[in-house]
């Protein structure tokens, strides 16, 4: 855990919605894996107030790249604030051969970390853009990436045997859907596989996170012993068979 | 410094600077960011008597210059929260203080328990916005009769000059003026109204008014809180009669300023301009002008002129 100053040495913009950020960062913060993220200060006026979670999606000798939307403006040269890495590191299985990541209206950025590692091994994966996801930049993803595309979650073809193939899956949606679209996956991980054993399907879960260090209990993710943990420190990937999201989804519906 | 006696015990705040409920965790959670030490006294996150779950749906939106944040106060009950903690407090190289929520009677529980534990060095009652002053003053005086410990009130903002002398009537060894206002604002995910306390730097002058007004009035100390995000802000704060202050979402926002403010309170010096107050350092980092702002510079010294060529 590190608060430290980065600098902007280079901003690519990928596609009309997202830009890539190359940061001068300090040693500790480029010991990161997948699935690990920073909480940015860009101002140093409290207006943002909170800070911005930022996703690294690639590591280099002496930088970082983080992606972003384009409604942000920066600057080279402009120094951030960073707090992290945050997080723990996507529980990528050494044997998970055959990988389904799906972003449910979310950029896939999360991913494109782990990917790398998993790619190195010659793991093969399968990337689902679902409704806006769409949108993100096919050029911006590795080739070697298979990648399928559905307007809806119940367009999505072959869905049945995408889920029952794939040793690891990995979803990401962004709140307030990530409860019931983490449901309905878990529901047909469930139909299709008959058991859905442990450190098989994960759901990542991303609400807004003041602190990043599990002070505020803001970021709090319900599991099925009872135990409220915050997404901040224990997440942001949740294994969704320990996740009581039948409770939550519920307790949600009438909040 | 600030020293509160109660009969035997006394809590010594130094420098009078501590972290707020609801910002820092319940044990030390920012000992991994930031030198804990630097602090006169923590203050855990607010404990019930019971467990209670964490709010569901949106729980922060963010607002301009500020946030509102909603987390149904979860905690584990005041015996599962002790066993948990009771390690980490004793080993807190600074003061705890537990923020206990409730009803009188489940408070009075609470209180009769931990002045039993000898890692706890004072407690924090959080004062509900409902209550009239009639019920304030039962509550505070119910709790004062089941403990030894330094007794705090923290009074809601729109209501601390109504409760404060009924809270020091109760036996309330000092007040913390003031918890963070409620508040209602659209959550930009889900389109939802949600409702909780609000958060930011434009919350200090409401309290410092405050602050100002009660401090004359009290025999008791004041403790400030409610927008601090620098040195100066604080020294408001001071100016203004409080005793002590409480630093809250600061710590999310900037967490090397806590330990700025705290330093700035602690006697130490880094830089320091002739003819300052001796509080007056200028933290790393921060920016000259907002100390010229404060610091009128001194005369030029008197340099004859050139001869004219
Ligand atoms: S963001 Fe504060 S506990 Fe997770």
């Amino acid at each position: 855990m590190h608060q430290r100053q980065a600098v902007i040495e280079r901003i690519r913009r990928v596609s009309a919605g997202v830009q890539r950020l190359e940061l001068a960062v300090e040693p500790p913060q480029r010991a990161l894996s997948g699935g690990q993220f920073f909480l940015a200060r860009t101002t140093a006026t409290y207006d943002p107030y909170l800070r911005e979670a930022w996703l690294p999606v690639a590591l280099n000798d002496k930088t970082i790249v983080v992606e972003r939307p384009t409604r942000y403006q920066y600057l080279p040269n402009q120094v951030v604030d960073l707090l992290g890495p945050l997080g723990k590191p996507f529980p990528l299985r050494n044997s998970a051969r055959a990988l389904l990541l799906i972003a449910y209206e979310a950029a896939p950025s999360i991913f494109l970390l782990m990917l790398q590692s998993a790619l190195a091994r010659n793991s093969a994966a399968t990337l689902v853009l679902i409704g806006q996801a769409q949108q993100y930049p096919l050029e911006a993803l590795p080739s070697a990436l298979e990648v399928i595309r559905a307007e809806h979650y119940e367009t999505w073809a072959e869905r049945a045997q995408h889920i029952a193939w794939a040793d690891q899956i990995f979803a990401v949606a962004p709140p307030p859907y990530d409860l019931p679209a983490y449901m309905r996956l878990l529901e047909d991980a469930q139909r299709v596989r008959h058991a859905v054993s442990a450190e098989l399907l994960y759901g990542i879960f991303q609400p807004p996170m003041p602190c990043g260090i599990g002070a505020c209990q803001a970021c709090l993710v319900r599991l099925q012993n009872g135990d409220e943990v915050p997404a901040c420190t224990e997440g942001m990937a949740f294994d969704l068979t320990r996740v009581n999201l039948l409770q939550s989804l519920a307790d949600s519906a009438g909040a | 410094m600030l020293e509160i006696t109660t009969g035997k015990m006394t809590l010594r705040l130094s420098p009078p600077v501590m972290g707020a409920s609801g910002a820092f965790g319940f044990a030390g959670e920012y000992g991994k960011l930031i030198d804990l030490s630097t602090l006169g006294a923590l203050v855990t996150n607010p404990i019930s008597l019971r467990a209670r779950r964490a709010a569901t749906g949106a729980r922060v939106v963010p607002l301009d210059s500020g946030v509102l944040i909603h987390t149904g106060l979860p905690n584990g009950g005041i015996y599962k929260m002790h066993r948990q903690y009771a390690a980490k407090w004793r080993a807190s190289p600074i003061p705890v203080i537990v923020h206990l929520i409730g009803t009188p009677e489940d408070l009075a529980e609470c209180a009769a328990f931990l002045d039993q534990q000898a890692e706890i060095a004072a407690i924090e009652l959080g004062i509900n916005d409902a209550l009239t002053a009639r019920e304030v003053r039962a509550m505070v005086a119910r709790v004062r009769a089941q403990t030894q410990l330094p007794l705090l009130a923290k009074l809601p903002l729109y209501q601390a000059v109504n409760l404060a002398a009924a809270a020091a009537d109760g036996g309330a060894n000092a007040l913390v003026i003031a918890a963070p206002p409620r508040g209602t604002a659209r959550d930009p995910l889900s389109g939802q109204l949600v409702g909780g306390r609000v958060y930011g730097p434009w919350l200090k002058p409401l309290a410092v008014r405050i602050v100002g007004q009660l401090a004359p009035r009290l025999s008791i100390p004041i403790i400030g809180c409610g927008g601090i995000h620098h040195p100066d802000d604080a020294r408001d704060f001071f100016e203004a009669g409080a005793r002590a202050v409480q630093l809250d979402s600061v710590v999310w926002a900037r967490p090397e300023m806590v330990i700025a403010i705290a330093k700035a309170f602690s006697g130490g010096e880094l830089t320091r301009a002739a003819g300052a107050l001796a509080d007056e350092w200028r933290p790393l980092g921060e920016p000259a002008e907002r100390r010229t702002t404060l610091i009128p510079a001194p005369p030029p010294p008197h340099v004859p002129s050139p001869p004219e060529i």
